[in-house]
């Protein structure tokens, strides 16, 4: 099967090469920037294309990426499934709620698979949280409480920076916690937040999140795009039987470099490598179904309610009130 | 001077620690026990040298300049009010009260009878917290917009969970803390709170055991704060104090109590973190002890022990409408 990556960004690169370590071959690639698609083209001597609605059309491409901003995903989504093709989606799966429901009954209507990349369902860390939670290792859970994010990110053309198009860290950051917090706690009913979203004098953004789930557990989520650096995730989990906690922070190797002549020095850089991306994992899920030989663990309807997690929280931090979801 | 402490009630565990610090300083003596629970007041006459008196009116017309009550919650005010009758300097257990009213009278109380009404916040002398204030007071972080803050700790059983003596749960012994502390080091009051609470780890409890509360400060500072008697049995160590500040120029976070030595002891078959930096009670009773000597206000007066239980009241009523609560700065 042929890959077609819309959005040759970060996250286009990123699938780009998860794609073709699952023995996909990445035919096309599109983005708005020509000189965007060319770059990432050339590395897997695949065809750039400008305009991605042209690329979901091409007869040497079944599968469609799609990794551009969050208001763009729909409509490519919409329009590959119209094109016959399967589609992987980046999260969030749209802006809208609306946008959400539109590309599930447009692959619906065409026959075709649509995944949507909640890729923390595949995170080795958060694998053994719900296992050990499973195993009744901390009892009946009453609370949890993750936190995530770091250094605000760039994108083309600093697209995050515009909160209406990105939703700040809420929508496009800890929706991964969002959409975790119902794979394993089941649905929220209610949701309170609030949200920074400052653009002067710095763009910085910072998310106190507490959904009130339907089991009547209270999960607290924290994001935060207004670190000078890093990257850090913290999840703790509290039931009748124990407790347990998990921080990147406490990483295997820590690593610092000497100042050089124009470097940045001093920062410790914690990594923790796995033998498999989880990235890579979530492809072998997605691949595995288009193959017919399992359901994939991320169904659209999760990208759906992920988003209208996220869109309620927004909505609360906008109204200062809580939000029935 | 030596400044006479007597002691009110050993109810709430932290009079150990008081009863204690008072043993340390030269300049102060521990003069007198007093427990509406004799058993426990008189163990505690013996574990401290100080004799036992068991009638309250005894107890305040004997030599003592000033008392630290350590009741359950809602005996706060009628010990406070005998007390402050007595002429008495006061150093009251936290939450000051567990209603505003309560708490406003035991204000008012205290002011009419010209005694010093002060509020056991001991977290202001914890070296890590004063640190992090004096960076904020230096402006090394600029404007502070908003802040994520635990203070969780595991069940302390008894009394705490029975709401007619404790007037709440988690919610009740856990949010004055952090409200005082970002308060001290902000200079700004609260404006605004929503709460989600309820008995959520310990299922029989008659009080809440996990609150999450949401505050507004003045200017839009914006704050989540976990009080909670979440930390299991197991858990190395009671609890903790954290506060995560995000300011214009940088972020600063702080684990209070993250002064520590991993101790794993097979005797004990539970990892244990060992706190080993500086005893932020003894420095609370020895402000306390000057504050007698001169007869002047404590520097955490009644009035700080009255605002924070004024958000944690708000906290209970945002919980129960399911809607934010306005508060009067």
């Amino acid at each position: 099967m042929r890959v077609g990556i819309i959005g040759c960004g970060g996250m286009g690169y990123h699938h780009a090469r998860m794609a073709t370590n699952c023995g996909l071959r990445v035919a096309a690639c599109g983005d708005t920037v020509r000189s965007k698609a060319e770059a990432l083209a050339q590395e897997y001597s695949a065809e750039p294309v400008s305009d991605s609605l042209a690329l979901v059309r091409r007869n040497d491409v079944d599968i469609v990426a799609v990794c551009t901003p969050t208001p763009n995903h729909a409509p490519y989504v919409v329009a590959a499934a119209e094109a016959g093709k399967h589609i992987f989606c980046e999260k969030p799966f749209g802006r809208t709620v609306e946008q959400c429901r539109e590309a599930i009954a447009a692959a619906r209507k065409a026959k075709v698979k649509l995944f949507v990349a909640h890729v923390l369902r595949y995170f080795q860390e958060f694998e053994a949280i719900k296992a050990q939670i499973d195993a009744g290792k901390v009892g009946k859970v009453g609370f949890v409480k993750s936190y995530r994010g770091g250094v605000y990110p760039r994108g083309e053309a600093n697209w995050f920076r515009d909160y209406a198009q990105s939703g700040g860290v809420t929508l496009d950051c800890i929706i991964h916690d969002f959409d975790w917090l119902r794979y394993v706690f089941g649905d929220a009913e209610r949701v309170f937040c609030q949200a920074l979203q400052r653009s002067e004098p710095d763009v910085l953004d910072y998310s106190l999140v507490t959904f009130r789930m339907k089991s009547g557990v209270i999960a607290h989520v924290i994001g935060t795009w207004a670190h000078p650096s890093g990257f850090r995730v913290k999840v703790e989990v509290c039931g009748d039987g124990g407790m347990l906690q998990f921080d990147s922070a406490d990483a295997p190797i820590s690593s610092m470099m000497r100042e050089q002549a124009g470097g940045t020095p001093g920062m410790i850089i914690p990594s923790s490598p796995v033998p498999v991306s989880p990235y890579q994992l979530e492809w072998q899920d997605f691949v595995g179904w288009l193959e017919g030989k399992h359901p994939p663990r991320v169904k659209p309807e999760d990208g759906l309610k992920a988003v209208r997690m996220a869109l309620g929280a927004l909505e609360s931090a906008k109204t200062g009130r809580p939000v029935k979801l | 001077m030596m400044a006479k402490i007597g002691m009110m009630s050993f109810a709430h565990m932290h009079a150990y620690s008081y009863a204690a610090s008072v043993k340390q300083l030269p300049d102060a003596t521990l003069a007198a026990i007093w427990d509406d629970n004799p058993k426990r007041g008189r163990e505690m006459a013996r574990k401290f040298g100080a004799p036992f008196i068991s009638n309250v009116k005894k107890f305040l017309a004997a030599d003592v300049d000033a008392v630290i009550i350590c009741s359950e919650n809602v005996k706060h005010r009628p010990m406070v009010e005998l007390a402050a009758a007595a002429g008495k300097w006061i150093l009251c257990e936290k939450p000051l009260a567990t209603t505003v009213k309560d708490g406003e009278a035991m204000v008012a109380t205290c002011k009419k009878a010209g005694v010093g009404l002060g509020t056991a916040f001991p977290c202001r002398y914890a070296p890590t917290l004063i640190e992090v204030k004096s960076q904020i007071a230096a402006g090394k972080f600029g404007e502070i917009y908003a802040a994520s803050c635990t203070n969780n700790g595991s069940y302390p059983g008894g009394w705490f969970s029975e709401p007619q003596l404790s007037g709440g749960g988690a919610t009740m012994d856990h949010t004055v803390h952090v409200v005082d502390l970002l308060r001290w080091m902000t200079g700004k009051e609260f404006t605004r709170v929503y709460c989600e609470n309820g008995t959520l780890i310990h299922k029989k409890l008659k009080t809440d055991d996990v609150g999450v509360v949401h505050l507004e400060m003045e200017g839009g500072l914006m704050v989540s704060h976990i009080a909670s008697w979440n930390r299991s049995r197991s858990f190395p160590t009671w609890g903790d104090v954290t506060l995560e500040l995000i300011g214009e120029k940088g972020v600063i976070s702080v684990d209070a109590f993250n002064q520590k030595v991993n101790v794993y002891c097979d005797k004990v078959m539970r990892a244990e973190w060992v706190c080993w930096s500086g005893n932020m009670d003894l420095g609370l009773v020895k402000d306390f002890v000057a504050a007698v000597d001169a007869r002047r206000e404590p520097p955490i007066t009644g009035v700080d022990g009255l605002k924070a239980v004024e958000v944690t009241v708000a906290a209970y009523e945002a919980a129960k409408r399911r809607k934010p609560v306005p508060l009067t700065t």
